[in-house]
């Protein structure tokens, strides 16, 4: 999956969960400042774990803040 | 007539052998771990020795925080037989910032006297830095996967009686001021065979508990842990941060195990209600499920009609919604709705409620809250004014209850318990009143912020917001306030106007990144603007007053 595909995901996820429009979100937002909480973050990886087919352990998830550092940890994941 | 064990270890001893019963885990991995209760004691007994042999007498606290649920239980289970105290401890710092949380673990393990924690290899690097702490100094640390292997030492077990310590629970409290409420063995089995027994759950043998709720908590731990263990019922547990990423394997797992009890805070009924889709629909099938218990946060009627509505098509029948009231000073449970009866909910004037008195009313805009049932049997309940006197049906008060279940303090800690426990009865903190001798919770006493049922202590939240720059110190409030029935976090801060929007972002992002909450609102106040103690504190419910009643002098 290319950035821009995965970027796409995480636009389209997002916008499900926290019901606001994402769709114009860029990388270097900030998750917690898009009104995502600590739940609505495990929820969007669980999406992404599944249209992916990959699991991420909870501890890798500490400190990450950027929607970035997110697709990061994800695209390791995937590859 | 079931004939109760008299402590958690001798019901341990008399669960039954065989492979058919016992307790199915499914991993952080997602993989399955059943063990048989024979095999669940085996390995009891097994980490019972272990832990005597790094010199832990009887009656000593073990500090546990493991994230696997499997090697939770073992390890919890390992330390009763050993007639040792275990301290569970939340145990995932996902989002928290580190710092703040190992402050947490450091006040938690002082506070209870631990000299031993149980960790596991995921969480180990966090235990590391705990260790470096002053608070943590000569802390020895067992790691459940890998220091249980092998042959057992010798040990000889000690006798345990329904007067001993049973387990430390510490979700009370601020992170400053941790209370760990002292549960007893005796607390411990009159609570659970209420709750499971004839007057509340009544346990059959077909029944399989199904739960994702953390095992550092009085719901999951003796919900589904220790009460299944002392009234011999089987369940499937999954880890909650599996069931945050898929919400819906809740549900699939009770229609795999054909699961008859589960349990949840009202947030998780929401979230499945807007989660599952048509398709999921199909393959659900929720006709085995005869308790769909909710408690541990405010309860919304709108919340559990549309949940059943939602679930009708799967079998999912509403008498099984069984709204309840508790709190881990009482163990767990202090009322229960009738199982297997329609819940009741009462509609009351909102302007009355306002001013205590929870007049029934017809109006559109009445408020609906949910009951909550009444106490078991051995124990009871008292809604009281603030002088302590007792109050008729319809009059809102504090919450009391006494009686067997009901613990006898916080561990070491006079003066919290002088507080909490007052002549014979338990001082809830929280506001409710009767009617038809129903309990129906409205409100609270106490300072707390209860947010997808985890508790937050605003003087946590005030602490952390009043060190950003711009904000002072000493002038900040964290309150919550109901928004459409829903429970909502608010942060009021004097700082500049100039300031004030980009402190309302850095407020949000920070109480967010320490808290994993989101604030509904953060109003940025003048200096002064805030009313304040003697002492110059902030005071919530004097700011959240005039917040509510939209007279707080706000930037904008």
């Amino acid at each position: 999956m290319t950035r821009q595909e995965l970027i796409g995901l995480f636009r389209t996820m997002a916008t499900e969960i926290a019901e606001k429009d994402f769709s114009k979100v860029s990388e270097d937002a900030k998750i917690a400042e898009l009104g995502i909480d600590s739940l609505g973050m495990l929820e969007l990886v669980g999406r992404m774990e599944q249209e992916l087919g990959v699991q991420i352990p909870d501890e890798r998830l500490v400190g990450i803040q950027s929607v970035k550092q997110l697709l990061d940890l994800v695209q390791a994941e995937a590859e | 007539m079931f004939d109760s064990p008299a402590t958690l270890v001798e019901a341990l001893d008399r669960l039954p052998g065989g492979e058919a019963r016992g307790f199915r885990f499914l991993t952080t991995e997602r993989t399955e771990r059943y063990y048989p209760w024979e095999a669940l004691r085996e390995e009891a007994y097994r980490r019972a020795a272990v832990l005597a042999a790094t010199g832990l007498e009887k009656g000593d606290t073990v500090a546990l925080v493991c994230p696997e649920n499997h090697e939770f239980v073992l390890t919890f289970l390992g330390a009763s037989v050993g007639g040792f105290v275990p301290v569970p401890i939340f145990p995932g710092a996902t989002f928290k910032a580190s710092e703040h949380y190992v402050d947490t673990l450091e006040h938690i393990v002082k506070a209870a006297r631990a000299r031993v924690l149980v960790c596991h290899s995921k969480n180990v690097e966090v235990i590391e830095a705990l260790r470096r702490r002053e608070g943590a100094a000569g802390l020895t640390v067992l790691v459940a996967d890998r220091d249980f292997q092998g042959a057992p030492p010798p040990f000889s077990r000690p006798t345990i009686t329904p007067d001993d310590l049973c387990f430390l629970q510490f979700t009370s409290g601020s992170t400053n001021r941790p209370k760990g409420v002292a549960i007893r063995h005796r607390n411990l089995v009159a609570n659970t065979t209420s709750f499971l027994g004839p007057s509340g759950l009544a346990r059959t043998e077909e029944d399989v508990g199904v739960s994702w709720l953390p095992l550092f908590h009085d719901m999951g731990l003796i919900g589904f842990v220790l009460g299944t263990l002392i009234v011999e019922l089987p369940v499937v547990l999954f880890q909650t941060s599996t069931f945050v990423r898929m919400p819906r394997l809740w549900l699939e797992l009770i229609t795999k195990h054909r699961g008859t009890i589960t349990y949840a805070p009202n947030f998780a009924y929401d979230l499945l209600t807007k989660r599952v889709t048509e398709k999921d629909l199909a393959a659900l099938d929720l006709s085995s499920l005869r308790v769909a218990g909710c408690g541990a946060e405010p309860i919304r009627a709108r919340t559990l009609r549309d949940f059943a509505a939602k679930f009708a098509r799967c079998g999912f029948d509403p008498r099984a919604l069984l709204p309840s009231y508790g709190m881990a000073e009482s163990c767990l449970a202090i009322t229960f709705h009738q199982r297997g009866t329609e819940m009741v909910v009462d509609r009351v004037d909102p302007a009355e409620l306002q001013r205590g008195r929870a007049a029934p009313s017809d109006a559109p805009d009445a408020t609906e809250l949910v009951s909550c049932g009444v106490p078991f049997p051995g124990h009871e309940l008292a809604i009281v004014d603030e002088a302590g006197r007792p109050l008729p049906e319809r009059v809102v008060g504090q919450i009391l209850s006494r009686g067997p279940s009901v613990n006898d303090g916080y561990f070491e800690n006079p003066e919290a318990t002088a507080e909490s426990f007052r002549g014979g009865w338990l001082h809830s903190g929280d506001l409710g009143y009767r009617a038809d001798g129903n309990l129906y919770v409205c409100g609270r006493v106490k300072d707390l912020i209860i947010v997808n049922g985890a508790n937050h202590y605003p003087q946590d939240i005030e602490w952390v917001v009043g060190d950003l720059e711009g904000v002072r110190r000493g002038n900040v409030a964290a309150f919550s306030v109901m928004r459409d029935g829903l429970e909502q976090l608010v942060i009021a801060a004097e700082g500049n106007s100039s300031d004030a929007e980009h402190l309302r972002v850095e407020i949000a992002r920070l109480v967010s990144e320490t808290f994993g909450l989101t604030p509904a609102d953060v109003a940025i106040c003048p200096v002064g603007a805030l009313p304040k103690t003697s002492s110059g504190k902030a005071q919530r419910a004097k700011t959240k007053a005039l917040y509510e009643a939209r007279e707080l002098e706000q930037h904008r």
